[in-house]
């Protein structure tokens, strides 16, 4: 699969950015999101091309210590 | 003037930390947070399970209505760059620039790595961060987290969730006798409302607590119990406690006691 988001596979959308990924997937804010281990702002969202393999992250906020 | 704790230019009148975590309910996390007024409440990012997006969304609700400022950590991370990267969601996610450094060295008792937290919170001041770092007592990475730019340090107690309270008692009153001037919080591995009582008597300026708390058969007690240990070793430390001493001293003056005078000080007849 090209894409590895949270763990699961998902198909690359098109245009492949990080914008249209978050299009589709709708993660609940607030949320932040690395690709390939590395953190992305939300002002590159747009900007940011997606390519066979990587590995998104999309993270809430959760309880810790 | 009101007794308050400053780094970063911000002023607490709260000098307890309090963790979001293992509260069996969110009832239960609210009413603690209620009954022990944290300066600030420490929470974490994570991936949503598949199917959880809803207790993600409540979590959030949850601390929303609890209105206190928030502390993001970077809990679970094993190299500067994991908690830099996650530094830098965080500050996305929760809109703030304080973040608790956490650098995991060993998995087994989750101690800090003193080198991956330098580099990390270096970095991370250098890009605008209020770093809280959680630290070992060691006097020298203290100072160099410091040289960084590092306002407030978080000095462990014992490894996270043992509840073991101060391991080495010592090295940490020498460390607070060394850095006078820095604010200093005793973060993991306080127990018992006693624990936190005993570094508060230190000199130390606050503590972060969770499972303690959290884990407590009445969490909402424990949470109350903490707070009355922290105001009393706060108050016990500005007080300025007595010299300890050898020997005994009479608190009730021996003058003027019936069947003594000066002459017998040393000879009791009676025995004679």
């Amino acid at each position: 699969m090209p894409l590895n988001v949270n763990g699961n596979p998902l198909p690359m959308p098109e245009p492949p950015t990080l914008e249209n990924l978050l299009r589709l997937v709708q993660p609940q804010r607030p949320y932040a999101v690395a690709r390939n281990e590395e953190f992305v702002p939300s002002s590159a969202y747009a900007k940011c091309k997606l390519v066979d393999g990587d590995r998104i992250e999309i993270v809430h906020p959760s309880a810790g210590g | 003037m009101p007794d308050t704790m400053t780094f970063y230019g911000q002023d607490y009148g709260s000098r307890i930390l309090l963790g979001t975590a293992r509260y069996e309910s969110p009832v239960l996390l609210l009413e603690a947070i209620e009954t022990a007024q944290p300066a600030l409440l420490t929470v974490a990012l994570r991936k949503q399970i598949q199917g959880g997006s809803q207790a993600g969304q409540s979590f959030w609700s949850i601390l929303r209505s609890a209105n206190r400022p928030l502390l993001p950590n970077t809990a679970g991370c094993n190299s500067a760059k994991e908690a830099v990267n996650t530094a830098l969601m965080a500050r996305e996610a929760f809109e703030t620039d304080l973040i608790k450094l956490e650098v995991i060295g060993d998995e087994a008792n989750l101690q800090p790595d003193p080198f991956g937290l330098l580099e990390a919170a270096a970095y991370l001041v250098k890009r605008g961060f209020k770093v809280l770092p959680y630290c070992t007592e060691d006097l020298i990475l203290c100072r160099r987290l410091l040289d960084v730019g590092c306002e407030v340090l978080m000095p462990w107690a014992a490894p996270i969730g043992t509840g073991q309270g101060p391991r080495n008692p010592k090295a940490l009153r020498e460390l607070r006798d060394r850095l006078p001037d820095v604010p200093l919080i005793v973060d993991a591995g306080l127990g018992l409302p006693s624990h936190a009582c005993q570094v508060m008597e230190w000199g130390f300026d606050g503590i972060l607590v969770n499972t303690a708390v959290s884990r407590a058969i009445d969490p909402v007690r424990m949470a109350m119990a903490f707070a009355g240990a922290v105001q009393a070793g706060r108050g016990g430390f500005l007080a300025g406690p007595m010299p300890v001493q050898e020997f005994a001293v009479p608190s009730t003056p021996d003058i003027g006691r019936p069947f003594w005078d000066e002459a017998h000080r040393f000879m009791p007849q009676e025995i004679a």
